[in-house]
């Protein structure tokens, strides 16, 4: 997933340069806010809801209610954050933004109606499910709300009251900035190059891993370090494509992401690399018995697609691509290892 | 997954509306109440969930586990619901950390007695399964901590609902949605509670609390989303009419129905002088200016003259009567509105209207007159020196009328105080420069003081027309200053005929009419110069001939609370702020 809580380019995956005219008027308007619906929180939820599928094959448990927890779960905190971010995001995905903000309040009480179902169902799957539940939102709470840099704050505000020293005490305490106690000494971690990313992913892995498991009441055995770790390192790709198109955006801002700090193609060979180390971890888990082939095949399906995305980027003009075609490749791994199933 | 019970399945929905509600309420930080809510809604939550989880453990143990940990959500909703109270209807001065810290003293000590295992029995005495047509419970026999625990929690349901309930009557049809739906949410669970506790409930062992959270969770989330709740808050508006009250610029106290200070704002302290700590609860009459011609008046009274800091000022005064809710009065409120500079616009047109109508209408026709004369015999020095001197007498009054205007000019910056000293010699150097064929003359020594610099254009006034309107050959003018509690006292003498009647007339009464009026505005810009700093004027004969005018300004630029000396007494004086001089 993504380091910018996006998905989906979805302005110009609907309308892109040679495509037909935009529609005008209020009738082109309504179109193109439901398409940056569609293409927005329900297709995230859509994929995790494939994800899970896939780490529930994967992990050999029983099919529960973890896909749907977990689709629930993204529509929500995808949601907020479109709308939390939709002045920032105006740039990057305006038909997104123009979205959130118009309906700003009912996409809140939908994703948090639809988090409190999640909570609901996973209060089925015992206490590990409702744990494993709320720390996405745990999560975005540390990741893009502005709690942590309140909390910073607070801190650089008590510390500079207690001392003179003010730089000092607040330079021991770990501090990246502080004035006086106005500026928050504490960032959001969206904003923290490399762990926003490893945070995103990290939240992605451990509910995909763990919520089948949790719910099927089963312990799968090692299979599961390699789930998670196919997990997490193609969700760290995931997070860092989109920044490659938000490169421009970002520098402009100040924010330090990859693409920003090593350059496109340099970011491209890292991205790579990850995925590489996916490859042949899967290729290992295989060969080590804990996954069949058939199914380490399914995953690399998605492994190579993810690759032919990275080569894409900062190659192609029509940049939103990099925004949902990294989503798109686990509807391919979904669709081979449904057939995996299906074939036996 | 655990098969769920149709409790479990309905408990499940407050789950679904208790979270929904806290995470709106937890986005709309930092709005008032927020916090607060966001935690009453995440007890709600937590209590619900663990409840399911007990009813869907099949041990005593188990059950026993999961009834403890709801305790954390029990004792965290009344004290979420009373600080969020507080907050939102703008209490938030009692939302302190110290109360905070007060109010979670109770709900700590249980949540250490349940965390401890709760070895003597203090909240829960014995334990067992009580299994039902409904579900299978934990059913517990109460030790004293849960009645006390109980009574805690009511105690602060019951404190927190209290200014909501007043929000039911609001004129604000939000505030009075929000507030319904507010008390709905609360409402349902404590008497849900209250059955529970006093057996009304048939099932054995079941608290039906956590199922009116669905309820609750579905009042709430209208009240977040249709209401608007947090982002449309009454908080702010007690502590804006509060600011109102505080920063308005005129003088306002509250009287009781007894005749007692209830309240006065800090511009009535400031302009009347009064210590607010002492002045509340004292006579009314003690405090309030005048306030024996406001005794029983209802509506505008006024103009009044009342001597303040600002010096003596006209009020039109406005006394408004206070009812509560069932129309009973409960007091009075009595605001000082100072009109002076309402007044002296009104005069000055006036004044200027003159000018325009009647000086330089007569001159100009003096002119026109002169003229005509000129035409037929252009060799009239006489009517040529005529011509002259009406157009300089217009030129001066246009001069004049621009001083007046510079000193009424609400833009300007008004100048630092002046030397006293340089005051009055600037005004004997002027005045011997423009005729020197005048004697001046400056009495005693000036005192070494600073005055208002509005001074100077009064004094060069003063002493022009002391020889402007003097008809001897040479005539004299006296110059003196002296100084008396804090007060700078500037006499102008002259020998002239004395000022016209009528023209002290139109001064006295501050408005001038066809047949009474002054000539030229020179004592007008005296007059509103002196009004401008509190001071006052006063005229008197000289003796053997002439006139003395003597101005009084408070030394420096900040007028004190006292009255010029001698103010108000005997004839001949005219004070700033005398509505009887400003027309009315």
């Amino acid at each position: 997933m993504r380091s910018d809580g996006s998905v989906t380019e979805p302005s110009e995956q609907k309308s892109p340069p040679d495509a037909s005219p935009t529609p005008t008027g209020t009738t082109g308007d309504g179109r193109r806010l439901l398409a940056a619906f569609a293409w927005g929180s329900p297709f995230t939820a859509l994929v995790a809801a494939v994800e899970a599928f896939v780490a529930t094959v994967l992990l050999g448990v029983p099919v529960t209610a973890a896909p749907a927890v977990v689709a629930l779960v993204a529509f929500a905190v995808y949601s907020i954050d479109h709308v939390a971010d939709a002045d920032a995001d105006a740039a990057s995905t305006p038909d997104r933004a123009l979205l959130a903000r118009r309906y700003g309040d009912q996409l809140m009480v939908a994703a948090t109606l639809a988090y409190g179902l999640a909570v609901a169902i996973a209060v089925t799957g015992g206490p590990r499910a409702l744990a494993l539940t709320l720390l996405p939102g745990a999560f975005w709470v540390v990741y893009a709300s502005d709690w942590v840099p309140d909390l910073g704050r607070a801190i650089g505000t008590v510390l500079a009251s207690a001392t003179p020293d003010r730089r000092g005490l607040v330079g021991r305490a770990g501090a990246t900035v502080t004035d006086g106690g106005r500026r928050s000494t504490l960032p959001r971690l969206k904003d923290v190059l490399v762990l926003n990313s490893a945070v995103v992913a990290a939240a992605w892995a451990i509910a995909l891993t763990f919520l089948p498991i949790a719910f099927g009441g089963t312990a799968p055995g090692p299979v599961v370090a390699v789930v998670f770790a196919y997990f997490f390192l193609r969700s760290f790709v995931d997070a860092e494509l989109p920044n490659v198109r938000d490169v421009d955006a970002d520098a402009a801002v100040g924010v330090e992401t990859l693409p920003v700090v090593l350059g496109v193609e340099r970011t491209r060979h890292l991205l790579y690399g990850v995925d590489i180390v996916a490859a042949g971890t899967v290729a290992a888990a295989g060969a080590a018995g804990l996954l069949a082939w058939p199914l380490a095949g399914a995953l690399g399906v998605g492994i190579v697609a993810s690759v032919c995305v990275t080569a894409l980027a900062g190659r192609i003009e029509d940049a939103s691509v990099l925004g949902v075609a990294p989503d798109c490749s686990y509807i391919l791994v979904g669709i081979a290892v449904a057939g995996v199933q299906l074939v036996g | 997954m655990i098969g769920l019970s149709p409790l479990s399945v309905a408990l499940l929905a407050a789950v679904v509306t208790g979270t929904s509600g806290a995470i709106l309420a937890w986005r709309e930080r930092p709005e008032a109440g927020a916090t607060w809510l966001a935690l009453l809604l995440f007890g709600q939550v937590w209590w619900t969930t663990f409840l399911v989880f007990e009813l869907e453990a099949s041990t005593l143990a188990a059950k026993a586990l999961w009834y403890d940990v709801q305790w954390l959500g029990v004792v965290i909703v009344p004290v979420g619901w009373l600080l969020f109270a507080l907050e939102y209807t703008g209490r938030d001065r009692y939302v302190r950390p110290g109360v905070v810290a007060a109010a979670c003293v109770a709900p700590a000590v249980t949540v250490l007695v349940v965390a401890m295992g709760d070895p003597t029995g203090l909240i829960t005495a014995d334990r067992r399964v009580a299994d039902t047509a409904v579900g299978s419970f934990l059913r517990v026999d109460p030790g004293p901590w849960y009645y006390v625990i109980a009574g805690y929690t009511y105690l602060l349901g019951l404190i927190g609902s209290v200014p909501i309930l007043r929000l039911v009557r609001d004129d604000a049809r939000p505030f009075r949605g929000q507030s319904a739906a507010l008390l709905v949410g609360t409402a349902v669970p404590w008497v849900s509670s209250l059955l529970h506790l006093t057996g009304a409930i048939p099932v054995p062992g079941l608290d039906p609390t956590p199922l009116a959270f669905a309820v609750s969770g579905v009042a709430y989330l209208l009240a977040l989303s249709r209401f608007r709740l947090l982002t449309l808050t009454p908080a702010p508006r007690r502590r804006a009419r509060q600011l109102v009250f505080e920063q308005l610029h005129d003088p306002v106290f509250v009287v009781g129905t007894e005749g007692h200070i209830l309240d006065l704002n800090r511009c009535a302290a400031d302009v009347f002088e009064v210590d607010r700590r002492s002045a509340i609860g004292e006579p009314a009459d003690a405090v309030v200016p005048r306030y024996d011609a406001l005794a029983g008046e209802r509506g505008t009274v006024g103009p009044l003259s009342v001597v303040g800091r600002n010096g003596r000022r006209p009020y039109e005064v406005i006394v408004r009567g206070v009812t509560d809710d069932h129309g009973r009065s409960i007091g009075r409120v009595v605001v000082f509105h100072d009109i002076g500079e309402y007044l002296g616009q009104q005069q000055r047109l006036n004044v200027l209207n003159r000018v325009f109508r009647h000086d330089v209408r007569t001159e100009t026709n003096l002119i026109h007159g002169y003229a005509d004369q000129l035409r037929a015999d252009p060799s009239d020095e006489r009517a040529l020196s005529v011509v002259k001197q009406s157009a300089s007498r217009i030129l001066d009054l246009s001069e004049r009328t621009r001083t007046a205007s510079e000193l009424f000019d609400p833009v300007s910056e008004p100048d630092p105080p002046v030397p006293l000293g340089e005051v009055v010699a600037e005004a004997a150097a002027d005045l011997r420069e423009e005729y020197p064929h005048a004697e001046v003359t400056v009495d005693g020594d000036v005192p070494d003081v600073r005055v208002p610099a509005t001074l100077r254009v009064v004094a060069a006034n003063l002493c022009s027309n002391a020889v402007e309107h003097n008809d001897a050959a040479s005539p004299s003018v006296w110059i003196e200053a002296t100084i008396e509690s804090g007060w700078v006292e500037l006499s102008v003498a002259d020998d002239g005929p004395g000022i016209d009647p009528a023209e002290y007339e139109a001064l006295t009464h501050g408005v001038e009419t066809p047949l009474e009026h002054g000539s030229g505005i020179g004592l007008w810009i005296v007059k509103w110069g002196i009004d401008q700093v509190g001071g006052r004027v006063s005229f008197a004969e000289r003796e053997p001939r002439g006139t003395v005018v003597t101005v009084s300004v408070p030394v420096g630029d900040v007028p004190s609370g006292d009255s010029p000396p001698g103010d108000a007494e005997g004839s001949g004086t005219i004070a700033s702020g005398d509505p009887a001089s400003l027309g009315r």
